[in-house]
């Protein structure tokens, strides 16, 4: 009993991991239509952030990796999202590609392609019991930023200005515009929060692994877009409920896979979207988007 | 007709030759250069081939695939489980079954083998993929990429895991490569010129206006999708038999970015695109990695190993054709659709199709005289806000029916329950006597219920004659009947003279021609038409209701028209339905409905209450 219970707060954590990564996906693809491939790529250089400010307090090093998140994200969209806000799908995707290769490589060229490893606290690797539970420090950590993150979103879209701005634009974002919502404006901030969320995710896993390397965003930004396809294009906690999924389900895995399985898990994990859209080819929450209207 | 009226259509000898001679160029350079020259092209080559089955769903398809790798890598691997001696085997691949490990197959035939195979994984992948939406395609098939990534990366005692495989058989001559790139563009070209070819493609253009002509989405994506698997497979299979090496990076996100580049910087529209664009970013890659390994560039500024560099300047690359050339260096274009190659000579263009009355030579015999397509008691509600209320509308063979009523009466969802594009809540319809309720709008189409939008729909890429020419493939036609029938069409419709433009680059009016043409390419007994006259200029119109005149005698199909102006309502029609908020007002001749008091008080105006002299 205990023991399952243990596995569960495991599952939630990581779910709760994955679904502050599709929260930042989801957040972009609302009010601009794009699904970013390089959202795993403002995580790995708010990850790399650490690594180069590990001379500082821990704190003051986190702090420079939201800013770096914040930084890049605004960046990417001005020079390279911008002008093809107009493009299809398929090339809002590839363009986000282009960034996300250029990016990654800038990386490996400047700094190593290789694994480098960061010191993190020694308090967020100790654990806390609680009842007959142990949980690790970081497990808390991740579960209430979480629970933050997505009770400050949702104050933020359904009680703010800026909220009703952001949902107006995601529902007709021309008619939007020409109702007075500036653009450019919701579009950066939706980019700035989703830097903030990368480089959340980003110190999430640093202080897990104890490392960064360049390809180590690649995996996370996978993980937000099949979160985002399960719960359904353009529903933002329809994400969340997939990140959710997602992450228990790979966590469980590795606990109940017999072991010569166990490196499959990924495997496992990013076939299990395809049986939802067998069943609901929309997504658990089901969006019009790929239902044509006449 | 003479073909001097007609713009020309694109020579085919033309768009199949030039990608044919620049693929034979770069063999025989590779033939006759240094051993590592000769290596890197044949590298180049089996590039060329993957991108060329990236183009085969890409091109055609409009929907970016992250997985096509993934088919690579199995093709890569299977070849090398048959190709490996058995010694070889015994020591690398220990999980391997006897027949496979114990086989040691020549090159071409452990290419087709694992061709064979990616093909059917392809299919079976591709099953439950393509039934999901246009952008769901490109994540999943990204996931299936890290899962092949996954299976490949730990199963160690089959694919020797992280480490990969070595003493891989160098097989691949640059003069093989060479052949089976010449082979992979005659296929993508003869695919992109078959009927399912031009089926994928008008999805791509416009989904609703290709449904309408009764293509099977999905259907066409999967055939595509196979066929790129296969091609994707042949690829990884040449490319680990030259460089004798295998990896599960080795097609993996480095190379779907690579291909996927030279696909983009090409232009991915084109076979031409995509064969310009492989040897064009080869070429440049080529000179990056010089870079990168610390070449001295004009002997004059040194530079450091730099390993990525490579990659950055194509991820570059890939961001500055996406901003400031989307088309790619080909525009999209065959080249035998280049303008100024088109302009040097006869043996560029092809002459357009004769007509000769294909319509009345291909007319379905089967067409009972008094049927007729009806709806009974069909409602619907949008969440809560009934927009019909139980309607009923029978068009019958022969008349021509005008559907009349004001803005939110329902005309245009009655037009969309009847062709299957909306499901109603309650009441069925009928197709000649058979109840069609629930019918997907490509099985009515092929039933022969042809409709037009209130928009055009264009397929804007294809040219006029092809646009016409995909509504009777839609329909099960062949090819070259169907560009028949389509310069049939074209000529009753007077728009044959600029059948060989682009649709995107034609007028309004001719457009919106050019979507009844379209409908009535799919020979249709049953004709839905949304407003075909608005934002139709005086003349326009006046030359829109003579067409509509003699399409119901030359196609012998019935009409229903959905139409505001009351003047072609009453000249064309022999019956007029009234809506009012979901309703049926009235029923009955155009004089009847139009001296109506109902009909007046509702729609008509106070101004027709004085008596019209038409």
């Amino acid at each position: 009993m205990t023991e399952l219970g243990q596995n569960l707060i495991d599952a939630l954590a990581l779910g709760s991991l994955y679904a502050l990564i599709a929260l930042g996906v989801t957040l972009v693809y609302t009010v601009m239509g794009m699904m970013n491939f390089a959202h795993g790529e403002f995580i790995m250089l708010a990850a790399y952030a650490l690594f180069a400010f590990a001379g500082l307090p821990f704190a003051a090093a986190v702090a420079s990796a939201l800013l770096v998140g914040i930084a890049i994200a605004l960046l990417a969209e001005r020079v390279a999202f911008r002008p093809v806000r107009d493009a299809d799908l398929s090339a809002q995707l590839v363009t986000s590609l282009a960034v996300a290769a250029i990016l990654q490589n800038a990386v490996a060229v400047t700094v190593g392609a290789r694994a480098q490893s960061v010191r993190t606290p020694a308090a967020i690797s100790e654990s806390t019991s609680v009842g007959d539970f142990s949980v690790p420090n970081l497990e808390f950590l991740t579960l209430g930023l979480t629970a933050i993150v997505v009770g400050g979103l949702g104050l933020l879209l359904y009680r703010t200005r800026t909220g009703l701005a952001i949902r107006a634009a995601a529902e007709n974002f021309d008619m939007a515009r020409l109702l007075g919502v500036r653009a450019d404006q919701v579009i950066a901030i939706a980019f700035a929060i989703s830097g903030v969320l990368a480089a959340m995710v980003g110190v999430l896993i640093v202080m897990q692994t104890g490392q960064v390397s360049p390809t180590m965003g690649l995996t996370p930004v996978l993980v937000g877009f099949v979160a985002v396809v399960i719960g359904g294009f353009g529903r933002i906690f329809g994400a969340v409920i997939g990140g959710l999924l997602l992450g228990a389900l790979y966590s469980l895995l590795g606990v109940y896979l017999p072991e010569g399985l166990v490196p499959f898990r990924e495997a496992i994990v990013f076939t299990f979207p395809v049986l939802i859209l067998i069943a609901r080819p929309h997504g658990l929450l089901g969006s019009d988007l790929g239902r044509a209207r006449v | 007709m003479s073909a001097a009226r007609f713009r020309s259509r694109p020579s085919v000898a033309t768009s199949l030759l030039v990608p044919l001679i620049l693929i034979t160029v770069a063999t025989v350079a590779g033939a006759n250069g240094t051993p590592s020259f000769r290596g890197t092209v044949t590298l180049v080559l089996c590039n060329l081939i993957v991108v060329v089955g990236l183009q085969i769903f890409v091109g055609n398809s409009g929907i970016y695939s992250f997985g096509q790798l993934g088919f690579a890598t199995a093709g890569a691997y299977i070849a090398t489980f048959l190709t490996l001696p058995a010694a070889l085997a015994v020591l690398q691949t220990p999980g391997l079954p006897h027949f496979i490990a114990d086989a040691h197959l020549g090159s071409l035939l452990s290419t087709l083998i694992a061709a064979t195979i990616c093909g059917l994984l392809a299919i079976a992948i591709g099953l439950p993929l393509m039934r999901t939406s246009t952008l769901a395609i490109p994540i999943s098939t990204f996931a299936f990429l890290v899962v092949v990534y996954n299976v490949v990366a730990n199963w160690d005692r089959v694919t020797g895991g992280q480490s990969g495989l070595v003493n891989v058989p160098t097989t691949t001559s640059v003069e093989s490569a060479g052949l089976w790139a010449g082979a992979a563009v005659i296929l993508s070209l003869a695919f992109k010129w078959s009927a399912s070819g031009y089926r994928l493609q008008a999805t791509r253009e416009d989904e609703v206006a290709a449904r309408s002509v009764g293509i099977g989405v999905m259907r066409e994506r999967l055939i595509a999708f196979g066929l790129s698997g296969v091609l994707c497979g042949v690829g990884g299979a040449l490319a680990v038999h030259q460089s004798g090496v295998l990896n599960p990076t080795t097609f993996y996100f480095g190379a779907t970015v690579t291909t996927m580049t030279m696909l983009v910087v090409g232009g991915a529209r084109s076979v031409f695109g995509a064969v310009v664009g492989a040897l064009a970013i080869a070429t440049v890659n080529e000179l990056l990695r010089g870079v990168e390994n610390g070449a001295n560039l004009f002997g004059a500024i040194s530079i450091g190993e730099a390993p990525g560099l490579a990659a950055i300047g194509l991820g570059l690359l890939l961001l500055a054709t996406m901003i400031a050339m989307p088309n790619g260096l080909a525009g999209g274009l065959e080249a035998g659709e280049l303008p100024w190659l088109r302009r040097l000579g006869p043996w560029t263009t092809a002459p357009p199709p004769e007509p000769c009355d294909a319509i009345v030579k291909g007319a379905p015999v089967d067409r009972p005289a008094d049927g007729a397509l009806s709806a009974t008691g069909i409602s619907l509600a949008f969440s809560g806000l009934e927009v019909l209320a139980g309607i009923d509308l029978t068009l019958k063979q022969g008349e021509t029916l005008g559907l009349i009523g004001t803005n939110g009466a329902g005309k245009t969802t009655i037009v969309n329950v009847l062709s299957g594009f909306q499901k109603s809540d309650a009441g069925t319809v009928s197709l000649d006597g058979i109840d069609v309720s629930g019918h997907s709008p490509a099985r009515l189409a092929r039933a022969g219920l042809g409709r037009t939008f209130q928009a055009a729909l264009p397929f804007p890429h294809l040219s006029g004659l092809e646009s016409v020419a995909v509504g009777a493939m839609g329909t099960g036609t062949s090819r070259r009947q169907a560009l028949t029938v389509a310069a049939d069409v074209l000529d009753r419709l007077n728009l044959l003279e600029r059948g060989g433009l682009p649709a995107g680059s034609l007028p309004a009016g001719s457009q919106r021609l050019l979507g009844i043409a379209r409908a009535l390419a799919i020979r249709p007994r049953y004709l839905l038409l949304d407003e075909p006259a608005a934002g139709l200029n005086g003349a326009e119109c006046e030359e829109l209701v003579a067409i509509l005149g003699g399409v119901r005698e030359d196609f012998g199909c019935a009409i229903l028209l959905i139409e505001h102006d009351m003047s072609i309502v009453m000249e064309l029609c022999s019956r007029v339905q009234v809506l009012d908020d979901g309703r049926t007002l009235r029923i009955g001749s155009p004089e009847e409905v139009q001296s109506d008091p109902a009909v007046l008080e509702s729609y008509l105006g106070s101004s027709f209450l004085a008596p019209v002299d038409a």
